[in-house]
Parts: C-alpha cells; structure tokens; sequence
C-alpha cells in the first residue's frame, strides 16, 4: 500500500509573471505524520501549502493526495477533506465564532445539534471558552485568540489531513508554549497527518514528527529532528542549526 | 445559521418591492387605458396651455368624452412626438411652426398657402388633420421699449440693422434655434447684434427694466407687451412666416369621435388678437389660474353654461409660500404621490436590472469594464435630451419618464455592486475557497453579504439622483413635482416654483435619510465590534 498520505513528485512552480516558487520538488507525508515546514521569508511555504489542496496548480509535476492525483479529484471535496489554516486566520468577519468554526460541517450537511456538540468540544481543546466567545465576532477577539479560532475551524469536520501556515505566528511565548502542548496531545490522540508551516526552529523541532527545510523555493533537506541536528545535508541547514543552538543559550 | 437569516431578509425585502411594483403600475397606468378619454397636450407656455384648456373644457360640456390633460410637453418635437405616437390626441399649433419647425420647410409669407400647405402635408404623411385656425397669429416679433424705439428712432426691423451692433438682445432658446428665427433673420437683414444673450421667455421682460438687454423676441399676443410699453417693430420685409393658431388633432380619433371636430371647430375664429392679449394678461400679470382664464372666454363665447366650471377659489399666489402650499395642498399631495411613484418606479427597475448584471459581470470580468463604462455614457446624456429621446419609442406621461429615470439609475447601482463584490475582502474569499466552498456558496455567503454596503450606497446615490430628475418629468406630461416648478417659471411665479421645489427636496431628504438608515441594516454586523 502507499505510505504517503501526500505526496509531490516534481513539481515546480513559476507564477505568471516568471518567478519560480518551487522547484523541482520530491517529497511525501505519511499517514498520521506531523511534517513541519520551515524556511524563511518567501521561501515558498505557503505556496508549497497551496499546491496541497489546489488552491494553486503546479507548472510541472504531479500532487498526489491519499494515493489519488489531486489533478483527478473534484477540488470541492478534495479540500473539505483537508484542514487548512491560512496564514492570517481569514474568519469570516460578518460570521459568529460558532459559525466560522462549524464552517465545513455546515458544508457537509451536518445537523445543528452536531455542530454545536462540535463547537463545545473543540474550542477547549484551544483553550477558548465557547459559552464565552461562540458567539461573538472575530473582530471582538484578541489576535491569538482568532488563530486559535481558525485552527479549531480546521479542525471542525474531523478532516484527516490537516495543513496549517504558521497557526502559532501570533503568540506570545507563554501561550505559545501552552497551544503546542495542547497541540501535541490532540496529535496523540487524533493521529492526523499534519502539514505545520513555520518559521520558528524549536517550533519545528518540538511538534514534527520530520521537518522540511526550504531555501528559495528548493527542498535543502527532509527529516527527523535527531537527522537534522547531527547530520546536516547542506551548508543552510548547518547554519540553521547553529543558530538554533545559540539562541538556545 | 447566518445563511438562513440572509435569506429570509432577502424573501421579505422582494416580496415588499413586488407588492409595491404592482400597485404602483396599477396606480400609473390606469386613466390612460379607457377608450373614450381623449388626451389633451399642450407645450409649456401660457397660451398653449390656456388654449389646450379651452379645448379640454368644451369637450367636457359639449360630448360625452373624459379628458386627460397633458400640459407643459416640452416644445414643439416633443408635443408633435407625442401626437404621432398616439400620447396626445390634439394640442393647439401654428401654421408657422407647422411649416418651419415640423415639416423643415423654408418658411412662406401668405396666411391662406401656409395654411394649405400644412394641411395636405400632415394629412398625406401621419393621417393628422389641423382644424380651421381660431382666428389670431401669434408671430415672432421682435420688441423693443417704446423709449428705446423712440430716441433711436426704430420702427422696422430694417431701421435695427444700423444700431443692432451696439445692442443686447434677450432671446428664447426656441428662437436662437429655429431657421424661421434668429438665424434666418440675420440672414434676410443682415444684423449683427453686440451680443445675444438666450432666456426664459418669462424673465425676459424683467432684464430689460434693469437695462441688462435692449432687445427681445416677443410673441404678437404676449400680453406683457401692453404692461411693459413695449413696440413691435415691423417686420418690413416679412421675414417671419404666419402662425395662425389651429388644433393640431389625429385623424383616427377625429374617425372614432367626429363630434370632437364639430366641438373644437365652434372655436374657429372665435378669438381675435387683442381677445387673445387680454387673455394672456389675465394669466401672466394678474396670476389667474387657467383653468378660470379659459373658463371665462369659453363662457364669454357662450359655448359653455354659466355653472360648468368651478372657478377653484383663486389660489392667491401672491400669499406667503406656507400659506400658499397650504391653500394647494391637495393637488401637491397628488404631484408628491406621482413624484414617488415615478422616481421609485424607476429606480427599483434599476435595481431589478443593475444588481444581477453586476453579478453577471463579477463572473464574467473580462467584459466587465466595458459594459460597465457603456452604462456610464448614458448617465451622461442631459435629461431634457434623454427624456426627448423616450418619446418615439414610448410616448408622453409616465412611461417613457420611468424609462428614462430607469436609466439613469442604472449606473452607480452597477458600478458598486461590480466592484464591491470583486473586492470584498479577497482574503476571506480565497479561506472560503481552501475549505471548500462553491463559487456560488462564496458569492452568496461572503460577497454578497460583504459588498451589502456598497450596493446599498449605490442605490441610495441612484435614488437621489432620480428622485433630482423626476423633477423634469413634467415636460413630458408625468406629472410629479416638476408640474408646478414649470408652470412657476413661465409665470415667473415665485410661490409656485418653490411650492414644487420645497417638497420636491424635502422628499430626496428624507429619501436620502430613511436609505442611509437602510444601508446601516443591510451592514452586516461583525464588521465592526459593539461599542
Ligand atoms: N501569486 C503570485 N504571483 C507571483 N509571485 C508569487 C505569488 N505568490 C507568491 N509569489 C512569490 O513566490 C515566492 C514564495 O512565496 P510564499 O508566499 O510561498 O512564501 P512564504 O515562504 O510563505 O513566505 P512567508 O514566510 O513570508 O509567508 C515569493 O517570492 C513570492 O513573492
Ligand atoms: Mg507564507
């Protein structure tokens, strides 16, 4: 059977007006993995995202989903299987938290019962009171808050792959901490296979089960964080990880 | 859910428009329709409209018929338009007119061949027959003070040539334009004026007490020319053609109702000039309303009965405004009725058209901007020019009105439906997209609800600018606000202008204030957080 939950076999990506995002990309995610994503600004994270639930299409290449070419999926239900947390939140400004979060249920045809069940359920697992904020509006929230919100939307149908850019950007340290041991344990538990764009080294290192590193669009290594630290594939990663050690102290 | 309410507002927002709609058409269209009205025109000067009452009174005594006056059409294209088309069944005209203006002939100077001319022409092309004229002309003539005239010594055209060069005339936008006015009398004279400075007919008079113009071109039967001491010069090498009055009337309804042509021709020669000066007077200088100027020659002919008409308590003009619009308060409540109905006609067809186009146009954005730039240029037609353009296609009254306020109204609803669906918040378009969600799911749940404000501020720019322009429906015989601001200023009646005005802005006040109240509801809530 194949193993990958996701895979990308070749792809390059050169907008429109002749920028190449990606190029020549190689890569899978197994079943019930955590991949993390990590590269510096305009490295082609979110694009590499995008190409996942075909919000962009590759210039070359092929994007496998459970074992389907996504190309040969109706791109509707291909996405309301695959959780996506966009870079800004992007809720709904004029939708309550409830109806942000039950988004994709409600597109599913879920009962209200079933929604609302869902809502109590999964807003405590981000630390957010639903009695408290469900029905407010995002712009009644704190800036954490609305990415917690938008993380538990990606969550709300139980989809089984779950892509999330930079969820955490938005955080101070303490909370910051907190959502990732939250985070953990949910993984524990639901055995998701996750797609987690981020910046942030220890972020990296702390919920990936393997880390993607991204340099100007190209793949400068994939794996385990015990692969990265002790054998580092390019002078990039080497530096990366230096770094990493000295902010460590 | 959220989607559920939208809705239910929508269902509940289209049922009250259709319900208004209907009864709104039903209220337009009604009089129209009966077969045994017939419809009185006349063009926006006294003595036209006092003609046509005339008309109008002795049908009503004399036959069975009702009649439906249309008075005030905007000059002669858009009163002979509507005679062809079948809006007016008759409105008084002059041979000279006729001639020039209507049938694009050089002009002639015998009464008798004028007058045949026009007869076999109009009857031979449109079936329209002019009845036996009602025994004055009313000719251009051009007018000076008698001071002037004496000082400088003037008692022909041909004697103006020598000092037309140091002299400002005060002429009607009509007679700048027609051949058989200032341009062919420059020609046959040869004049040259210092300056021609184009008025309305009625404030002409006023310039020249204050010496602001020397010269003006009058009509032969203005009673002001008597008031003012002007002379009329001499037109000593006959330059201007005769215009005899005469009913102007289509043979169909001649056919259908030949006791309309014995009624109308008890009229024939029953009026002579100085008759018809008089007349003019009454109404110009002493601001007695038509319908009682009309009354009283009809009766002084003995052609209608003593008791027929009501002379309406002579609405004292001269009154404070207040008390004045108080004492003509009914008949201003019958012109805000039709001002609404007309402007909110229009208006709620444009955006029964504008906001699905604009939905069309979001989807198909190559052709967008063109479409929406074509839609533009119409906004930009003067209305006067727009409305004339309605009359072929839809007659006079409230048809071709609605059409053109339809029109009008059409643009800023478009432009801001297209654009605020195309911008609303494109980064909350595309999350809908990633999780899942149709185009239709995304324009319906986040574009729509997103651009609601800037459609509405569309609409509400529209609905004021239409309710504006609804005032010019009354050239074209719609009735509305317009009526009185007409009438007003060819009677330089400052009472009756602002009795139409004041309402008239009053309505688009509250028009404007009870949509911004609108566009606050149609925001949805969530865009900006409770205070
Ligand atoms: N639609 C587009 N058209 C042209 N170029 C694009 C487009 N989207 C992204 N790019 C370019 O592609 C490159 C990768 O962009 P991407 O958004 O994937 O970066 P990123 O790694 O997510 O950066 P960040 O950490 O700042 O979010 C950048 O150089 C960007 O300018
Ligand atoms: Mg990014």
């Amino acid at each position: 059977m194949n193993p990958w939950a996701l895979e990308i076999q070749h792809v390059s990506k050169q907008f429109p007006d002749g920028t190449y995002a990606l190029q020549n990309i190689e890569w899978g995610v197994k079943e019930g993995e955590t991949m993390a994503l990590i590269g510096e600004s305009g490295s082609g994270k979110t694009t590499f995202l995008r190409l996942l639930n075909r919000l962009i299409e590759p210039t070359t290449g092929t994007v496998v989903i459970q074992g389907e070419p996504a190309s040969a999926q109706d791109p509707i239900q291909l996405r309301r299987r695959l959780g996506y947390v966009p870079q800004d939140g992007g809720l709904f400004p004029h939708w309550t938290i409830r109806q942000n979060v039950c988004l994709v249920p409600h597109l599913l045809g879920w009962t209200l019962e079933q929604q609302l069940e869902r809502v109590d359920m999964l807003l405590p697992l981000m630390n957010l009171n639903p009695s408290q904020i469900a029905e407010r509006y995002p712009i009644e929230l704190s800036g954490g808050q609305r990415q917690r919100v938008a993380v538990a939307r990606a969550l709300a149908a139980d989809q089984p792959i779950v892509l999330l850019d930079e969820p955490f950007g938005a955080l101070d340290p303490l909370t910051r901490h907190d959502l990732q041991d939250q985070f953990l344990s949910l993984q524990a538990r639901l055995q998701k296979t996750m797609v987690l764009v981020t910046h942030d080294m220890s972020e990296a290192f702390r919920l990936g089960d393997r880390i993607t590193i991204l340099k100007e669009g190209c793949i400068q290594q994939v794996g385990t964080p015990h692969q990265i630290l002790h054998a580092p594939a390019t002078p990039y990663v080497h530096l990366l990880v230096q770094h990493y050690h000295a902010h460590r102290g | 859910m959220n989607t559920d309410r939208i809705r239910q507002r929508t269902r509940r927002i289209s049922r009250g428009i259709v319900v208004g709609l209907l009864g709104l058409l039903y209220a337009l269209s009604l009089p129209v329709w009966a077969s045994d009205t017939i419809v009185v025109g006349s063009k926006n000067f006294m003595e036209s409209r006092l003609l046509a009452e005339m008309f109008a009174q002795l049908i009503e005594a004399r036959t069975e018929l009702t009649v439906t006056r249309r008075l005030g059409l905007a000059g002669t294209q858009v009163c002979f338009e509507a005679l062809k088309t079948g809006g007016i069944d008759l409105y008084p005209e002059y041979t000279g007119t006729g001639l020039v203006t209507i049938l694009g002939e050089p002009p002639m100077h015998d009464r008798v061949s004028v007058l045949n001319r026009v007869r076999t022409e109009f009857l031979h092309r449109w079936n329209i027959w002019w009845l036996a004229p009602l025994g004055f002309e009313n000719s251009y003539a051009l007018a000076l003070r008698r001071d002037r005239a004496q000082s400088l010594g003037l008692r022909t055209i041909s004697d103006l040539v020598r000092v037309a060069p140091h002299m400002k005339a005060g002429f009607g936008y009509e007679f700048i334009q027609r051949e058989d006015g200032l341009a062919g009398l420059k020609k046959s004279y040869g004049l040259q004026f210092q300056e021609v400075i184009g008025m309305q007919q009625t404030l002409k008079y006023q310039a020249t007490d204050k010496g602001e113009v020397d010269l003006l071109d009058v009509y032969t039967t203005d009673g002001r020319l008597a008031v003012y001491d002007f002379v009329v010069l001499k037109d000593d090498r006959q330059f201007f053609p005769p215009y005899e009055a005469a009913a102007l009337v289509r043979g169909e309804i001649l056919k259908r109702h030949p006791e309309l042509g014995r009624v109308i021709s008890l009229l024939t020669n029953a009026i002579d000039p100085t008759r018809m000066r008089e007349l003019n007077l009454r109404i110009q200088e002493q601001g007695e309303p038509v319908p009682q100027v009309a009354h009283s020659a009809l009766r002084a002919l003995n052609l209608v009965a003593d008791n027929h008409v009501q002379p309406a308590a002579s609405t004292e003009s001269r009154d404070s405004i207040l008390s004045y619009m108080w004492t003509t308060r009914s008949n201003l409540a019958l012109r805000t009725g039709e001002h609404l109905g007309l402007s909110g006609l229009g208006l709620f067809l444009g955006i029964l058209v504008a906001i699905p186009l604009g939905l069309a146009l979001e989807r198909w954005r190559r052709g967008a901007e063109a479409i929406i730039r074509i839609i533009g240029m119409l906004q930009t037609i003067p209305s006067i020019a727009l409305l004339a353009f309605m009359i072929p296609i839809f007659g006079v009254g409230a048809l071709p009105a609605i059409m053109a306020l339809w029109m009008y109204s059409l643009f800023p609803i478009l432009r801001n439906t297209y654009s605020g669906l195309r911008d609303a918040a494109p980064n909350v378009v595309e999350t809908g997209r990633a999780l899942g969600m149709t185009e239709w799911q995304i324009l319906r749940t986040i574009r729509l609800p997103l651009a609601a404000p800037t459609i509405m501020a569309g609409i509400r720019t529209s609905a004021i600018w239409t309710v504006g322009t609804a005032t010019l429906a009354a050239f074209i015989g719609a009735g509305g606000l317009g009526v009185p601001i007409v009438a007003g200023l060819q009677l330089a009646d400052v009472n009756l202008i602002l009795s139409g005005a004041l309402p008239a802005t009053v309505l688009a006040l509250s028009v404007d204030g009870l949509l911004s109240r609108v566009e606050q509801w149609a925001r949805p809530r969530g865009l900006e957080p409770v205070r």
